[in-house]
C-alpha cells in the first residue's frame, strides 16, 4: 500500500512540474497582445474555437465565420485549459465571465469587437405549477427592473463582483407556505452559481432566493450540467432553470421567462503568460487553493463519502437483485428467464450516464427521489446484471454433475445449490466481482449528471473556483486510487476466506477426536510448515 | 424389493424406454448390458427418479414413488449412485466428501461421521488421501472415493451408472475389485457397464436391454455362455454381420471386396483370412452356381465372431444343389481342407420354403 502511494505521490508531482514547464515557456512581459495575432473575428475562420455546451453563443456569429469548427465544454474553465494547451484557437464566453476568468488568468485577452448580446431567461419547468409560476416570476422579474434592485444585484455581483468579499445578503429563512420549488443552477459558474463555504451563491442564487422569500416558497438548488437545465425543466424535474439563453428554438419547446439580464458575448484569446512560480510554490498555492482555502477539504469528504455511499449501496442492493434474479432463473423458469433476459438487455445496452438520466428524469420522475437514491437505483441494476452473469458463468463452470450426485444423494434443491453448487461458484466469480466492484466506483464519476455532489462534481465544482486544471484533477484521481485499494484489500480477504482449498487441515478436523497417524502426521506436518513460516 | 411397472421415458427427440417391466429383488447384483442407445443409464436414472418417468410405475418397498406423493428425498437417500465422472464435491476433502452428506442428510455427528469415513476409506484403501482434494486424485481413486461416499450413506441398493467407462485402462481394475468386493457382501446392486467380462464375474443376473425394452433376463451363465436368443448372441459374440442378397447374374464382385476390405479392416481381420473367404465366394458363384442355374436368387452373409475370432461365410440359394467338394478349382479345394476351415453343408433342408440350400464355411486363423 504505501509503495503504491509513494508511486502516486512521484507521478503527481512529474505531472504538475509538466504543467509549470508548458506554462512557462514563453517571455513575461506583460501586454495585451495576443500569442497568435487575431485580431479579428473573421481571423478566426476554420480554427478550433470554443464554446460552452447548451448556451448557444455560437448562433450569434457563426454565419460570419462558416467554417469554425465549434468544440463545446461542459464547464467554462475548461476551456482556459484547453486554450493554453493549444487545442483551441479562442473561446466564446459572456463578458461577465471573462472578467472573473480574467482576474485568476490575466494572461487572457478578450477581443474588442463583440460577438453578440444575449438576453437571459428562466426556463419554468414543465408541470402543473408552469402557469402560476411563470406569471410570478414574470411580475417580479418586472418589479425589481422597475424599481433598480434588479440593477443592484447585477452590479453587485457582475460588475463588482470580487470571489473573496462577495456574499449572499438575503435572508435563508423562508416562510415556505406554498411549498418548494426546485431550481437548477450550474453551480461551476463564477459568479451566476457557485460553490462557496460548503453552500451554493452567485447571482443566481441570490436572485432566486429573494423572490422565494417574497413568493413563499423554500428554494432547493440542484447542480446540474447547463446541458441538462433546459431537459430537466422540461421533464417537470425542475420547476426552474436559471441563466437559459433565449432563442426562437428554445421559445417553441421550453416556456421561458422575461429576460432577467444582458450580457455581451466576447471572443477570448490567449496572451502573453506571465506567471513565474517556483515548483513547490505552485504546489503549495495549488493544495491551498483546491483544498485549504474555504475548508474546500470538507467538500472533498462529503463529495468522498458520497460516491463511497452510492458505490457500497449498490454493491449491497445490486448483489442482493442479481442474487434474486439469479434465483428465479436458474431452474429454467421461461417467464422469469424472459424477464430478465429483457432488463439486463435494455440496462447493459445503453450508455451508464443515460440510464442514470432517463432514470432520474423520465421514470423515477414521478416519484421525488434524491439524485443519490436514484444513483443507487441505477448502479444497483447495473451491479445486479454483473451480479447475475457472474451467478450463471459461475455456477455453470462448476457442472450439473455434482449437482445430480448430490441430489441422488438425497440433497434438497436448495442444499443442493447453497452446500455445492454456490460455494464453488463464487471461488470461480469472486475475481470477476472485485473488478465489478472498482469498475462502479470509477462509473459512480458521472452522477454530477444528475445533480449528486459526489467527488467528481466536487472536483469540477472546486476547479471552477480555482481556475486550476491539473493539481485537481490529479488530486481526485488519487483519492479515486486510495479509494480503490481499500476495495481491493477488502475484496481480496474476502476470497482468501470463502476459498475452501486454503482452509487449515486442523480447523477441517476441529471437533473430532483421532488417534489415526495417517491422519495426525498430516496435521502435525501443516502445523511445522506455519512455524517454519 | 424394488418393482418397475409399464416404465416409459420419452424425451423430446428419442424414446429411450418405451415398457419397462422388472423385478429387483433384495440381494440382487444386476448387470445391466446391451447396445449403446438403449436406455440403460435412463433405466438406472428413473429408478432414482433424476429422470421422471414419462408414465409407469416403480414400487420401492411396497411404496409407489412416481406418484408424486412420496417425499423423493427421503426414497433417494436408501438408494446410492455411483456415476461415470465420479461428480466428487470439488471444495470439499476427501474426507468431508464423506462425512459432509451423512452430517446433512442422516443426522449424524461429526464424530460418527468421521469414525465411518475413516473405516470406508480403509476399505478403499485411500485413508492416506482423506484430507486431499478431488483435484488431487487419480481417476480411479476418485471413483473409489464416490463408491466410499455412497456407502457412508448406508443404502438399500446403489446403482452403478458406467462406473468405469470414463478411466484410463490402467485403472480399471482398482475400482472393478472393489465393486466385486461389494457384490459379495450380498447388497442389492445394479450396474451399467460395457465390461462384460465384469458382468460376467460380479452379476448374479444379467438383464439385456434392446430399443427399449427388457430383451433377456437370465443368469449370467445363460446369458453369455449359452444365449438363446438371436440378439442375445449377437450381442454376447460381439457379431457383425455383411450381408447381400444377389438376383441376377452381374453381381459386382469390386464393390463387394471394397466392402469386405473396409469391414476387415475394422474388425482387425488379417488380410490373407479375408482374400481366402472371396476366393471360396467367387469360385462358389460365378463358376458353379451361376453355371448351373438359370434363374440366380442367392443370399450371402460374412460374420465375425469377435470373442471365438471366428469369421464364417453363410450361403443361402435357391435352385439346384452344389456340393462344394465337386469343384474343379484346386486351390478352393485346397482352402476348404485346410486344418482352419470348417465347412457346414448338411444344414440342407425340405421344410425351409424359401432356401432350400444352405452352406456355412467358418474360417479360423492360426498364426504360421
Amino acid at each position: 500500500m504505501k509503495k503504491v502511494l509513494v508511486i502516486l505521490l512521484a507521478l503527481v508531482m512529474v505531472l504538475s512540474a509538466a504543467s509549470f514547464v508548458f506554462a512557462d515557456d514563453a517571455p513575461t512581459t506583460a501586454t495585451a497582445k495576443t500569442k497568435l495575432g487575431y485580431t479579428s473575428i473573421e481571423d478566426l475562420d476554420g480554427l478550433y474555437v470554443g464554446v460552452q455546451t447548451s448556451v448557444l453563443y455560437e448562433d450569434l456569429i457563426k454565419d460570419r465565420i462558416p467554417k469554425t469548427q465549434w468544440q463545446y465544454f461542459t464547464m467554462p474553465n475548461d476551456m482556459i485549459l484547453a486554450l493554453e494547451s493549444n487545442k483551441i484557437s479562442a473561446y466564446l464566453i459572456e463578458e461577465v465571465g471573462f472578467i472573473a476568468q480574467f482576474d485568476k488568468h490575466p494572461e487572457l485577452v478578450r477581443m474588442e469587437e463583440l460577438a453578440g448580446v444575449c438576453e437571459y431567461a428562466i426556463v419554468v419547468g414543465n408541470n402543473d405549477r408552469q402557469e402560476r409560476l411563470l406569471s410570478e416570476i414574470n411580475e417580479y422579474i418586472a418589479k425589481r427592473n422597475a424599481d433598480g434592485t434588479l440593477d443592484e444585484l447585477y452590479d453587485y455581483w457582475v460588475l463588482n463582483f470580487d470571489a473573496d468579499t462577495s456574499v449572499i445578503r438575503s435572508t435563508s429563512e423562508y416562510s415556505g407556505e406554498n411549498g418548494e420549488v426546485n431550481i437548477a443552477i450550474e453551480g461551476g459558474y463564477e459568479p451566476f452559481s457557485f460553490e462557496s463555504n460548503g453552500s451554493f451563491s452567485g447571482f443566481d442564487v441570490e436572485f432566486m432566493q429573494n423572490f422565494c422569500a417574497e413568493y413563499g416558497y423554500t428554494p432547493v438548488f440542484h447542480s446540474v450540467p447547463f446541458e441538462s437545465i433546459a431537459p430537466g425543466a422540461e421533464t417537470g424535474k425542475y420547476d426552474f432553470g436559471m441563466n437559459i439563453v433565449v432563442s426562437d428554438e428554445r421559445e417553441e419547446t421550453a416556456l421561458l421567462s422575461d429576460p432577467y439580464y444582458y450580457c455581451n458575448i466576447v471572443f477570448v484569446l490567449e496572451g502573453e503568460a506571465q506567471t513565474d512560480v517556483g515548483f513547490f510554490e505552485g504546489i503549495a498555492e495549488s493544495i491551498n487553493r483546491t483544498f485549504v482555502k474555504e475548508g474546500r477539504w470538507k467538500q472533498f469528504v462529503s463529495g468522498t463519502l458520497v460516491s463511497l455511499e452510492i458505490t457500497l449501496l449498490s454493491i449491497v442492493f445490486g448483489t442482493l437483485l442479481g442474487f434474486i434474479a439469479y434465483m428465479a432463473c436458474r431452474r429454467g423458469n421461461k417467464i422469469a428467464n424472459k424477464i430478465v433476459e429483457i432488463i439486463t438487455w435494455v440496462i447493459d445496452g445503453m450508455p451508464t450516464v443515460l440510464l442514470l438520466m432517463i432514470l432520474y428524469y423520465v421514470v423515477l420522475n414521478a416519484i421525488k427521489m434524491s439524485g443519490i437514491a436514484v444513483s443507487v437505483v441505477g448502479f444497483s441494476l447495473l451491479f445486479a446484471c454483473g451480479m447475475y452473469d457472474m451467478l450463471n458463468v459461475g455456477c455453470k463452470a462448476v457442472g450439473k454433475g455434482q449437482y445430480e450426485a448430490s441430489r441422488a444423494m438425497g440433497y434438497s434443491d436448495k442444499q443442493a445449490f447453497f452446500k455445492i453448487i454456490l460455494p464453488q461458484a463464487a471461488r470461480h466469480f469472486i475475481p470477476i466481482y472485485g473488478n465489478e466492484v472498482i469498475t462502479l466506483l470509477k462509473e459512480t464519476a458521472i452522477v454530477g449528471y444528475i445533480a449528486v455532489l459526489d467527488l467528481t462534481k466536487i472536483s469540477d465544482l472546486v476547479r471552477a473556483r480555482t481556475y486550476e486544471a491539473f493539481f485537481p484533477l490529479i488530486a481526485t484521481a488519487i483519492i479515486y486510487y486510495v479509494l480503490e485499494a481499500i476495495l481491493t484489500f477488502v475484496i481480496g480477504r474476502v476470497e482468501l476466506g470463502i476459498d475452501p482449498v486454503r482452509r487449515k487441515k486442523a480447523k477441517i478436523l476441529e471437533g473430532i477426536k483421532t488417534d489415526e497417524e495417517i491422519i495426525l502426521d498430516q496435521v502435525a506436518e501443516e502445523q511445522e510448515e506455519e512455524n517454519n513460516d | 424389493m424394488i418393482e418397475i411397472r409399464h416404465l416409459r421415458k420419452e424425451f423430446e427427440d428419442i424414446i429411450p424406454l418405451k415398457d419397462i417391466n422388472l423385478t429387483i429383488n433384495d440381494g440382487d447384483v444386476i448387470a445391466i448390458i446391451g447396445p449403446s442407445g438403449t436406455g440403460k443409464s435412463t433405466l438406472l436414472r428413473c429408478i432414482n427418479l433424476l429422470n421422471v418417468p414419462t408414465s409407469g410405475d416403480i414400487i420401492v418397498d411396497g411404496q409407489n414413488i412416481t406418484d408424486g406423493s412420496c417425499d423423493i428425498n427421503e426414497v433417494r437417500k436408501k438408494m446410492g449412485m455411483v456415476f461415470q465422472n465420479f461428480n466428487l464435491f470439488g471444495h470439499m476433502t476427501v474426507l468431508e466428501n464423506i462425512m459432509k452428506p451423512q452430517m446433512t442428510l442422516l443426522g449424524r455427528g461429526k464424530q460418527e461421521a468421521y469414525d465411518k469415513a475413516m473405516d470406508l476409506l480403509y476399505t478403499v484403501g485411500l485413508a492416506a488421501k482423506a484430507l486431499n482434494y478431488p483435484e488431487d486424485l487419480s481417476g480411479g481413486q476418485q471413483q473409489r472415493i464416490a463408491i466410499a461416499r455412497t456407502l457412508a450413506m448406508d443404502p438399500d441398493i446403489i446403482l452403478f451408472d458406467e462406473p468405469t467407462s470414463a478411466l484410463d485402462p490402467s485403472m480399471i481394475g482398482e475400482v472393478q475389485s472393489v465393486i466385486r468386493m461389494l457384490a459379495k457382501t450380498g447388497r442389492t446392486m445394479m450396474i451399467v457397464t460395457h465390461e462384460m467380462d465384469f458382468a460376467k464375474k460380479i452379476a448374479n443376473r444379467v438383464i439385456f436391454l434392446n430399443d427399449g425394452y427388457v430383451y433377456d433376463d437370465g443368469t449370467p451363465k445363460e446369458i453369455f455362455d449359452h444365449p438363446t436368443k438371436a440378439l442375445t448372441r449377437k450381442f454376447v459374440q460381439r457379431l457383425t454381420v455383411l450381408e447381400y442378397h444377389v438376383q441376377d447374374f452381374e453381381f459386382d464382385y469390386e464393390a463387394f471386396a471394397d466392402d469386405l476390405q473396409q469391414y476387415a479392416e475394422k474388425l482387425l481381420i488379417e488380410n490373407e483370412r479375408t482374400s481366402k473367404l472371396k476366393m471360396c465366394l467367387e469360385e462358389l458363384m460365378s463358376n458353379n452356381l451361376f453355371v448351373i442355374n438359370d434363374s440366380i436368387d442367392i443370399v450371402f452373409k460374412v460374420e465375425y465372431a469377435e470373442k471365438k475370432d471366428e469369421l464364417t461365410l453363410m450361403v443361402k440359394y435357391k435352385g439346384e444343389y452344389f456340393n462344394p467338394f465337386d469343384s474343379d478349382n484346386e486351390l478352393f479345394n485346397s482352402i476348404l481342407n485346410e486344418p482352419t476351415t470348417k465347412i457346414e453343408d448338411e444344414i440342407r433342408s425340405e421344410d425351409e420354403k424359401f432356401y432350400p440350400n444352405k452352406l456355412r464355411i467358418t474360417f479360423k486363423w492360426e498364426e504360421a
